[in-house]
């Protein structure tokens, strides 16, 4: 018997209607011993790559179609590409998706587009308009919708499909046999399909599930369509048995004739994966799309750049050096054929600088001397020690991989300017979502009419974890002992829940990826328009590299766009532009600041945990700051690489020398192995071979399988250098473990830089920068912690003020005087003394946009209105809301402008002044917005005698309006009894032994409980007290007591005992915490006791 | 129209009817006491469903290989006779329980 073909196959990408895997789909086919299989999804063609690099593996030959709207919703019609046409389907998808609203197919649109349909086939199927009617016994009528599209395709096919449904409606084997016969009497072509949607007869409850999810409703007799669980992969015997009976119904023989039209079909659209879908393929943009004529003319643009670029960047010794390097990287450009690939990346980082908006690339590639001097890469590499071969090497056969980073509030100016520039030639990128357990969940329990409290306490308390993991999780979640799991109704919702694991829901916009490519985009991907208005390719970023797209991730990152923010108000403060990527990476008070540890806001190292180890660490250089962001990682942290770093750097423990040909590698490192340019070297060195082929040595490492097979080389080659078998054992054991754990230093290169720019910016323009920390907010502090540390160093933090206050955070100067800028104590053994920032003499100016409840409709009007005369003339002309105006009021942003401060009103009277305006306004006619137009001034307004607000009172307004303390930290109200108390000021602990047990107070900036290397839980509490901030951790057996106090408090009190952990590292073990307000009120029981006991 | 003649299965055979089916399709069974041929199979159908209604009826029936009992059964229409006029009966396969129902669509003549 032949194999059959399924002409006809909905995977899991047909979004919750098929319950198959594609790859399972093909796995089967290949264990049917079928030599072919389609992939036909509903409406879409996402799966199709991940399809045929399953087809390619499994030795099967790929079909794809789409199964499509035609007509009418109601009519669904399935098209295949023919041989060496899939471009001409893709093309047609996109038109559908690009050009009908509904995503349906028309008459209208097949004319329009009949250069593409011209070269598919088409399956009038079941649910086609055709097959509807030859059940109606229309002939005549199903020969003209036959006839109507005759010309249009290449060639037309009726699909006859039984799924065995009892009687004669669609699916049923007479069905099949009437569309059979119509066929026959018109001598036009029949194939069979089995139109599968899942894998096995036993799916049926998952398709069910779906279908529910879909049309969102319970599962019931009359919401659910499936009559019995034949639309599953059926082998050859069991469609050569169909087909059988469906002739034989239909008047034939046997079946015999159906199957070989449905071979001969399946023939005319076999694709190859390489030369039809592309796989393997490199189609990055064309010479034209970069103003160049030809192959040839892009490799001496790119050559020109570059060497404009290095004589720019480069002088005397050093560009001797970079010349050399740069002609081997053009060398391996040209090699690869890449040009394109990095003039375009320099274009668009261009057209971003362009528009004044920050680029800088992320990840590898800034070991390329090449995205340096093009501007791609603000990490000069040679200096460094950075790898061209980690990032990009003719022995790799996959492009490239280049992240740019942005400034968040304007990544989409980048996509637009892209999409302006290239066009046609670039797209954004899509992203698979698939079920996870709490979808999965949510889905069953919905369909199965679970109640919504029980599945909302399941799904919310279920970890974000894959699906068939759900049981096990399930077992293990205290939160769920009081559900009984063992009803047969929630058995079986998880039981589906597990089943639908993974499976695609919903096709979306990849966050932050777009590709670029020549003008043949249309034909090598097809695509719809996005959510967000954008052209998107169906297929994912693994699919679109595996066809050889550029893909350039854009990624929006906030601390560009609050360096971006602090560079425009030096410039308005200061009246000259600063050129932050032009600063010296040496600046000693930069470092400075870095080694006192106050770090808050600071990209990369504002942590808790990054402050306690730039405590210990005490980076004095940009590679110090390298180091110190590579070290900070879970398997580094995890597999302690840092003890003995440090151990090393403060001379404690003598560094291991392995062999002299090794420490230039290791040097910097302290012995220890951190970075993968450094393996790379390790193995280079050792064993005589090519940096690049070292990289691909390296990443053997990372697979346990193959890590046998680079020790099986290494011992022997590095032998045969000369090494003793010593050192090679030694030096394989560090390789081996570092595996797992290194990092690569180009990387973390990218990220120090705006951690050091970010550094010197917060050193040098504390305000500015902090007023750009607080606009921007790219850290993982809230605000009032940010307003805390500006006071910190002499800034002044001034109050809304209706004539003064902007959308944003704005630097002023100011005269008035405010507290001593932060002093680091000086480190009693070496004496080093930490020269710090003095901000005195500048005022952060509050933000509107803080306002709760204020819009940026209110905002502009507020801002356009300035200078207002006084309160009446605010409410008259400002446009702000009634609630708007009011909280203005009672946070103080009228007090200047009514000089309440010299005069005898105070902040009440104001407020009863805004009640008469309104009161006034209201009865004239009020318009609806609480805005109002005066004909009457109100009287002159007078004090009321009643008293001003207090300090606390100011505070609690500010609290419930801002979010945050702005006149005074909210543990100044306590300071008489902290002080009695002997509480000890954060900033004052370091001067305290280790070992001490202090008291500390504050307000909670941030719980954490993280895994942690014991698997014993630990919480770690940072709390802030004006003085900076504590951290401190609790351990499991003081958890009991402190864990509930931890939790839902948000002031504390606690007891902890000080440990030094390097020359200004410092943490508190917490012993002990409290509510501090409960604290205070026994405290002061116990006083009033006390008093009148004596 | 068939489905009007069904007469209701026997209740004697409450553990299914003998039904002699060597390659999974039936060929030969006994009704009432008799042996009847199989001559021809007019139609077969197969349904299944409603696995969630038979959560609540506690009507459930749990197998080695599935929770789910989603009520499948395969139906083949038959003519059959002893001897004589042929009669038309459902031969039904519980899949579930893997029991056969047995009931002519045709009155026997």
């Amino acid at each position: 018997m032949k194999s059959f073909t399924h002409l006809r196959v909905a995977s899991g990408y047909s979004f919750k209607y098929g319950t198959a895997h594609a790859d399972q789909l093909v796995e089967r086919a290949a264990e049917f011993e079928m030599s072919a299989l389609a992939l036909t999804d509903m409406d879409t063609m996402a799966g199709a790559i991940r399809f045929t690099k399953s087809c390619e593996a499994n030795g099967i030959a790929p079909i794809l179609g789409i199964n499509l709207s035609f007509i009418q919703k109601k009519y669904r019609i399935t098209l295949l590409a023919q041989s060496g046409h899939l471009d001409s389907l893709y093309r047609l998808v996109t038109a559908v998706n690009l050009e009908n609203s509904e995503n349906l197919l028309t008459h209208s649109l097949l004319e329009r587009f009949s250069q593409y349909s011209k070269n598919l086939l088409v399956l009038h199927g079941p649910e086609s308009q055709l097959a509807s009617a030859i059940s109606a016994r229309k002939s005549a009528e199903a020969l003209s919708i036959y006839n109507a599209t005759r010309e249009l395709f290449a060639d037309q096919a009726i699909e006859c499909v039984s799924h065995l449904i009892r009687g004669d409606g669609q699916f049923s084997t007479s069905h099949a046999a009437r569309a059979l016969g119509f066929a026959r009497d018109n001598h036009l072509s029949a194939v069979l399909s089995n139109a599968v949607r899942m894998l096995d007869r036993s799916d049926g409850p998952v398709a069910d599930v779906l279908d529910a999810a879909r049309k969102l409703v319970p599962l019931s007799n009359k919401s659910v369509s499936r009559q019995n669980s034949e639309a599953y992969f059926k082998d050859s015997s069991e469609m050569s048995y169909l087909s059988d009976e469906i002739s034989r119904l239909a008047g034939e023989r046997d079946g015999r004739s159906l199957l070989n039209t449905t071979t001969a079909w399946a023939e005319r659209a076999l694709l190859s994966p390489r030369k039809d879908v592309g796989i393997g393929a490199i189609h990055l943009p064309d010479a034209a799309a970069l103003g160049a004529k030809s192959q040839g003319e892009l490799t001496a643009q790119l050559r020109s750049r570059c060497e404009a670029g290095l004589s720019r960047r480069y002088v005397g010794s050093k560009s001797v050096v970079a010349a050399s390097r740069l002609e081997e990287e053009l060398s391996a450009i040209r090699t690869l054929g890449y040009e394109s690939y990095f003039l375009t990346v320099a274009d668009i980082t261009d057209l971003a600088r362009n528009r004044g908006i920050r680029v800088a690339a992320r990840g590898s590639g800034a070991g390329s001397l090449i995205c340096h001097v093009l501007g791609i890469s603000g990490v000069e590499p040679i200096t460094h020690g950075l790898l061209m071969e980690r990032f990009c090497s003719p022995l790799r056969g996959e492009l490239p991989d280049i992240d740019i980073d942005v400034e968040s509030a304007r990544r989409l100016e980048i996509y637009d300017a892209v999409f302006e520039k290239y066009g046609q030639r670039c797209a954004t990128v899509s992203m698979v979502e698939t079920y996870r357990s709490r979808h999965a969940i949510r889905d069953v329990g919905a369909a199965l009419g679970i109640s919504p409290m029980e599945i909302d306490l399941i799904a919310k308390s279920m970890p974000h974890i894959r699906s068939s993991n759900i049981p096990k999780a399930l077992a293990n979640l205290p939160e769920l002992k009081d559900l009984n799991l063992n009803t047969p109704i929630l058995k079986m919702a998880i039981e589906l829940a597990g089943r639908l694991d993974s499976l695609p829901r919903h096709l979306s916009m990849h966050p932050c990826a777009i590709v670029l490519s020549d003008i043949g985009l249309g034909d090598y991907a097809p695509q719809q328009i996005n959510a967000s208005g954008y052209p998107m390719v169906q297929f994912d970023k693994d699919d679109v590299e595996a066809i050889g797209l550029l893909k350039l991730d854009v990624l929006g990152v906030r601390m560009q766009s609050a360096i971006s923010y602090t560079l425009s108000e030096i410039e308005r403060i200061e009246g000259a532009a600063l050129d932050i990527d032009a600063i010296a990476l040496d600046d000693p008070a930069t470092f400075d600041l870095i080694k006192s540890a106050r770090t808050l806001g600071i990209f990369q190292i504002e942590s808790p945990g990054q402050r306690e180890l730039v405590g210990k660490f005490a980076p004095e250089t940009f590679n110090d700051l390298i180091i110190d962001i590579s070290l900070f990682r879970p398997g580094p942290v995890k597999s302690d690489m840092i003890t003995p770093f440090l151990a090393t750097k403060y001379g404690l423990r003598v560094r291991p020398v392995i062999h002299a040909d090794l420490e230039s590698i290791l040097q910097e490192t302290q012995g220890v192995v951190v970075f993968h340019e450094q393996v790379i070297r390790i193995i280079s060195t050792m064993t005589g071979i090519s940096l690049a082929e070292a990289d691909e040595k390296r990443r053997e490492l990372g697979d346990i399988a193959s890590q046998q097979l680079v020790c099986d080389w290494f011992y022997p080659a590095a032998l045969a250098r000369g090494y003793t078998s010593t050192v090679v054992a030694e030096v394989w054991e560090i390789l081996r473990a570092f595996a797992s754990f290194g990092f690569c230093k180009a990387h973390a290169a990218a990220f120090a830089l705006p951690t050091y720019q970010s550094s010197w910016l917060k050193t040098h323009h504390t305000a500015a920068f902090l007023a750009g920390v607080l606009t921007h907010e790219p850290g993982m502090y809230p605000k009032r912690l940010i307003l805390d540390e500006a006071r910190q160093w002499g800034i002044q933090i001034a109050p809304i003020d209706v004539n003064l206050s902007d959308a944003t955070y704005r630097v002023e100067k100011s005269s008035k005087e405010t507290r001593a800028p932060y002093l680091a104590p000086n480190v009693l053994s070496s004496g080093a003394e930490l020269k710090l920032p003095d901000a005195r003499g500048f005022a952060i100016r509050m933000a509107l946009s803080d306002i709760d409840g204020i819009d940026g409709k209110e905002i502009k009007s507020i801002i356009s209105g300035r200078p207002y005369l006084d309160l009446a003339d605010f409410v008259y002309r400002s446009g702000a809301s009634r609630p708007t105006t009011e909280s203005l009021l009672t946070i103080g942003a009228f007090d200047d402008l009514h000089k309440l401060s010299t005069s005898n009103i105070n902040r009440r009277d104001l407020a009863l002044h805004l009640q008469d305006l309104y009161r006034l306004a209201g009865s004239k006619s009020a318009t609806s917005q609480g805005q109002m137009s005066f004909e009457l001034q109100p009287e002159k307004f007078e004090p009321s005698g009643l008293p001003d607000i207090t300090a606390s009172e100011q505070v609690k307004s500010e609290i419930d309006i801002l979010g945050m303390d702005v006149s005074s930290h909210l543990l100044e109200f306590y300071g008489d009894f902290l002080n009695k108390i002997g509480a000890v000021r954060s900033c004052d602990l370091i001067k305290h032994r280790s070992g001490t047990s202090v008291l500390v107070a504050g307000v909670k900036v941030a719980l954490q409980t993280p895994p942690v290397r014991s698997g014993r839980r630990v919480m770690f509490l940072t709390i802030d007290d004006g003085h900076g901030c504590n951290d401190i951790t609790f351990f499991e057996d003081k958890q009991a007591d402190f864990a509930t106090v931890l939790r839902n408090s948000w002031l504390f009190l606690v007891r902890g005992e000080i440990r030094r952990t390097g020359p200004r590292g410092i943490s508190l073990l917490g012993t002990g915490a409290w509510e501090l307000a409960n604290s205070h009120e026994k405290w002061r029981n116990l006083a009033v006791y006390g008093a009148s006991g004596t | 129209m068939f489905e009007e003649s069904i007469t209701p299965m026997p209740a004697s055979s409450p553990s299914g009817a003998r039904v002699l089916a060597p390659e999974g399709e039936p060929i030969e069974f006994i009704y009432n006491g008799r042996r009847f041929h199989i001559h021809a199979i007019v139609s077969r159908w197969r349904e299944s469903g409603g696995w969630w209604n038979r959560i609540s009826d506690g009507k459930n029936r749990v197998t080695e290989s599935t929770i789910f009992d989603d009520g499948a059964r395969a139906i083949w229409r038959v003519e059959a006779a002893p001897e004589g006029a042929l009669t038309t009966f459902e031969i039904e396969l519980d899949e579930v329980t893997k029991t056969w129902l047995i009931r002519p669509t045709s009155r026997p003549q």
